[in-house]
């Protein structure tokens, strides 16, 4: 029986910092052995998370950021705030890390065959929503779904994750993706104004649509209802969402609202399940 | 499933056996508390005594502060106990709180081997309760004071005996050599039940708990009934059914370890955000009872209380989750929600 609280040995293989004031970066991490690499991609779905793992330092949870046809690496992109995540940001290629997953649901892209899709995301919360657009605009996966369509706000532009595969986005012609900034910028060509402003001033249809929320809790509070204004079905609305977490496989009790774990039963949950539940988030 | 008799006499002889081939834990009496010990004489055992232990044994599968690995260099597993265990004395309503935390534990996805480990190699003997105390309430949440859930088998105290149920194969070899129980016996067991049952509080309406408490959500009915609460986390400290845990890494002794953590305190639920989904007592509080009376409902049809009273026992405020679960199903009747 494997012990679900056994870190996977990793290393850190590439470390790309995001934003221009550096609280957030990528870190790229590569399996030590070759079993636990296969095991982990023949189970992993965009939407999941891991816990990273530093012997002295702790664990924590972060949504997995790269697509598997990346590579045989993991993306996480952290934001330094507390103490591991500062403990991640001083560490270097070639150090070595502990990660225990993929964990949780992730998002079910199987059942969204031939819809299109609306991906809205805001800050940090965009790594999943990143990894599972690329995942979908993979040559052989893009023509399983219809319209792909992204609305990223970012408080400035240089918080902007991903910049370089962002900016080709715009290019290319099988994605349409809105940018948003809080406040006017010198040579800012896109939108103005907070997620929800600017997702109803855009109005996409829900016909044939699924829309997946990821942001800040006070960016999610104000998104959904304009999902739902717009017409958008409770159950094609999807969004993930964050709690303190210790165990990440439903055991260590904290991370509940209500009867669910947002570790194992989640993190992704549709509007409607969200409904169900009491309001604790 | 047979039906054993143990006299007074052979008593000693059987426990002397059970304590040379196993490790024997029963409630034992210290100068402090009545305690589950790794008993070595059976003097020690103090099984007869009223009341329950201050712990529940809950903590001889998942103690209080668990080392899950270390990490001196690489990284070792832990090593895993040699003789078989058997706890003998358990209350009813904290066996039944071990088959509870089998379900918190046992995740098919993600079974947690150091519990599991430990619980599949031992035997739970219960000793049904004769005289429950004042705190007590395993009726009013789904048990008995002769309940037999999360039991291998189960002592009745007579006056010349003990009259064994058992429950499973690996308690059956234990008291193979002992005669089976008399009619008499079984029928003088079954009459000691319809004694002490009299007079048990009544199993509350489950379901009717359950959407009452969800109703109440967003009520201030937390806010009153936490008002007194200091947030000290006794209550979860000696609940048989809590299993909240933190893992965090002892870097002195290079170990990573799991501590029994409690819904009751602050930082708990406190995201590195900044972010609190319960900021208050009044939250916390709710968690406590929803959980026990709402959320386990939901996952498993069963109350995650088991009435074993500690929580009322050593509340240092009286916070009295009975009163609780009654002030809620009559919330707007007494003048709440106004």
């Amino acid at each position: 029986m494997k012990n679900c609280y056994e870190p996977i040995p990793m290393h850190i293989n590439r470390i790309v910092v995001e934003t221009t004031d550096s609280t957030l970066k990528s870190f790229e991490l590569t399996f030590d052995h070759e079993e636990d690499c296969r095991k982990f991609f023949a189970s992993y779905n965009p939407g999941q998370f891991s816990q990273l793992s530093i012997f002295g330092k702790g664990e924590a949870p972060f949504g997995i950021a790269s697509a598997a046809w990346e590579g045989d690496f993991v993306r996480f992109t952290v934001q330094k705030l507390g103490k591991f995540t500062s403990a991640i940001h001083s560490m270097h290629v070639g150090d070595r890390i502990g990660m225990r997953g993929p964990l949780g649901n992730g998002f079910p892209i199987d059942e969204w065959l031939g819809m299109n899709i609306l991906v809205i995301g805001g800050g940090c919360a965009f790594s999943t929503l990143y990894a599972m657009t690329k995942h979908m605009l993979h040559p052989s996966n893009r023509g399983n779904y219809a319209e792909i369509t992204a609305l990223y706000g970012t408080r400035n532009s240089g918080l902007c994750l991903y910049k370089p595969v962002i900016e080709e986005w715009h290019i290319r012609d099988d994605i349409v993706i809105h940018q948003a900034i809080d406040v006017q910028e010198e040579n800012w060509n896109y939108h103005v104004g907070y997620v929800p402003a600017v997702l109803e001033e855009l109005s996409p249809k829900p016909d044939n649509t699924v829309a997946v929320v990821c942001g800040p809790p006070v960016m999610t509070k104000f998104t959904l209802p304009i999902l739902t204004k717009l017409g958008f079905p409770d159950e094609r609305v999807y969004t993930s969402l964050e709690k303190r977490m210790k165990c990440g496989v439903g055991h260590c009790g904290r991370c509940n609202i209500g009867h669910k774990y947002v570790c194992k039963d989640g993190p992704v949950f549709t509007l409607s399940e969200l409904h169900e539940l009491p309001n604790e988030i | 499933m047979s039906i054993k008799w143990l006299s007074n006499q052979d008593y000693e002889k059987l426990l002397s056996g059970l304590i040379r081939e196993y490790s024997l834990y029963a409630p034992c009496r210290s100068e402090k508390e009545l305690g589950f010990r790794l008993v070595e004489e059976i003097s020690q055992i103090a099984i007869e005594d009223s009341g329950n232990t201050r712990f529940p044994p809950k903590s001889l599968f998942f103690p209080q502060s668990e080392v899950l690995m270390k990490y001196n260099g690489i990284l070792h597993s832990v090593e895993k106990e040699e003789k078989r265990k058997i706890l003998f004395g358990v209350r009813p309503c904290d066996a039944r709180a071990m088959k509870l935390l089998d379900h918190a534990f046992n995740d098919e996805k993600a079974p947690d081997e150091y519990w599991q480990s430990k619980r599949d190699s031992a035997i739970v003997i219960s000793y049904a309760c004769i005289a429950p105390g004042g705190t007590c309430f395993c009726t009013m949440v789904g048990g008995s004071p002769f309940g037999t859930v999360g039991s291998d088998a189960q002592f009745v105290k007579l006056e010349d005996g003990f009259v064994i149920r058992i429950y499973s194969e690996q308690a059956e070899k234990l008291f193979t050599d002992l005669p089976d129980a008399q009619k008499k016996m079984t029928q003088a067991a079954n009459d000691l039940f319809d004694q002490v049952i009299n007079g048990m509080p009544a199993m509350v309406e489950k379901q009717q708990v359950h959407d009452k408490l969800l109703s109440l959500f967003e009520s201030d009915f937390w806010r009153e009934i936490s008002e007194s609460c200091l947030g000290c986390g006794v209550c979860t400290f000696l609940c048989p059914t809590c299993f909240c845990f933190d893992i965090v890494d002892e870097t002195l002794r290079k170990e990573r370890v799991r501590n029994w953590d409690s819904c009751m305190f602050r930082i708990y639920s406190l995201e590195a955000s900044g972010h609190n989904p319960r900021p208050t007592k009044s939250e916390r509080t709710r968690q406590r009872v929803m959980h026990k009376y709402a959320y386990w409902v939901d996952q498993i049809n069963e109350i995650g209380c088991t009435g074993c009273g500690r929580c009322v026992e050593f509340c240092p405020v009286n916070i009295d989750i009975r009163e609780i679960v009654e002030k809620a199903l009559h919330w707007e009747m007494i003048g709440g929600a106004k």
